[in-house]
């Protein structure tokens, strides 16, 4: 229904406490001089008024059958169950255990790994023998091989050796040849 | 199966966070009505809404460890909700309200804006009064839209809006009473 009353707001110092007094947001103190200023003041009074017809208006949702909610929560417990399950997959194999004997196995396993240190502490050495016997076939065709280019290497530095010796050698070799060369 | 005896929210979290998760349906079938409703008011389409709402409970109970008390777990999980619509509207560019008026195809179930007898000059009215409601709620600031929404809609305190929005109680005020005058003004000429 329009109305023929002209329009004028609340009373701006009033406004806000107006809408916080439809929404009974308001403290006993506060409300008295509300209530005081609306028993005087008909355009604060229609401001109120019209908040009354308007936003209960507004807050009216569709309704929903109840098969609708009914097949929305297993929808979501579904999902659910399905996100719990990725993130519980763990616990599937822990499930067979029960609580205390998980403590239990962490003390059997700190004990088998105390003991096996201290009886192992003469083996030590063995953890740093590295002959050859030890080492896996791939390992030692390899090392082979090294060997191979190590040699190659000595070869080379030998020949290299050589020829430096040879250079040294050159110049008396030539004397000497003049020397032959002369004599005959 | 769930122990089916009345729980308070408090005592279903403290389960779900000791790793009984299967208490968190319970909280679902709790809140599942409002949820949704928030995430209707905030997008007008039904496929959405369920999306998105039902995303609010699975990130809740993925972070339910993370929930340490100090508000209440409605007031927490409003925010997750109020977070994924804001993002969605975010996303979309902007909140789309469909016309109140499809979901009312019965002329009996017509909401009514000032009378109580409908005369189809008055329908007619009502239904450019809703259009323009709309239409105010679209283009008004998100913040001030969440707080009506939440307040006009969902009937949290103001207290609750504050912790929701993560603000303070005089700014949430500020907020409903500019969205109140914004649609009353909107709306002046059909009240």
């Amino acid at each position: 229904m329009t109305s023929n009353v002209p329009f004028d707001s609340a009373c701006k110092s009033f406004e806000e406490d107006l809408v916080l007094y439809y929404y009974g947001e308001i403290s006993d103190t506060e409300r008295r001089p509300i209530e005081q200023h609306l028993s005087s003041c008909q355009s604060c009074q229609r401001f109120v008024d019209d908040l009354r017809r308007l936003l209960p208006q507004m807050a009216k949702s569709e309704e929903f059958p109840q098969s609708f909610w009914d097949a929305y929560y297993d929808e979501t417990v579904a999902k659910l169950a399905k996100q719990r399950e990725r993130k519980y997959w763990w616990r599937d194999l822990l499930a067979p255990m029960r609580v205390w004997m998980l403590p239990a196995f962490g003390t059997v396993a700190i004990a088998v790994l105390a003991v096996g240190l201290v009886l192992g502490k003469g083996n030590l050495p063995s953890f740093t023998d590295r002959s050859p016997k030890n080492f896996p076939l791939e390992t030692l065709s390899d090392a082979k091989q090294l060997e191979f280019f190590e040699s190659m290497d000595m070869l080379e530095s030998l020949s290299k050796l050589e020829e430096q010796d040879d250079q040294k050698a050159e110049p008396n070799q030539s004397s000497s040849l003049r020397f032959v060369a002369a004599n005959v | 199966m769930v122990d089916q005896r009345e729980f308070r929210d408090e005592e279903l979290v403290t389960l779900c966070q000791q790793g009984q998760g299967e208490y968190f349906d319970l909280l679902v079938r709790r809140y599942m009505e409002k949820a949704f409703h928030i995430a209707f008011d905030f997008t007008r389409n039904t496929e959405t809404a369920k999306d998105l709402s039902q995303d609010a409970f699975l990130r809740a109970f993925s972070n339910i460890r993370q929930f340490d008390g100090r508000s209440s777990f409605y007031t927490w999980f409003y925010r997750i909700v109020v977070n994924l619509c804001l993002d969605h509207a975010r996303r979309k560019g902007r909140v789309v309200w469909e016309s109140l008026d499809s979901l009312n195809e019965t002329p009996g179930e017509q909401p009514q804006l000032a009378d109580t007898s409908f005369q189809p000059e008055q329908e007619a009215i009502a239904g450019e009064a809703k259009r323009r409601a709309d239409k105010t709620l679209e283009t008004m600031p998100k913040k001030q839209r969440t707080a009506f929404l939440l307040r006009n809609q969902q009937g949290l305190s103001i207290a609750d809006i504050a912790k929701v929005m993560k603000t303070t109680e005089g700014t949430v005020r500020v907020y409903l009473h500019r969205a109140v005058a914004a649609l009353r003004q909107s709306l002046v000429e059909f009240v």
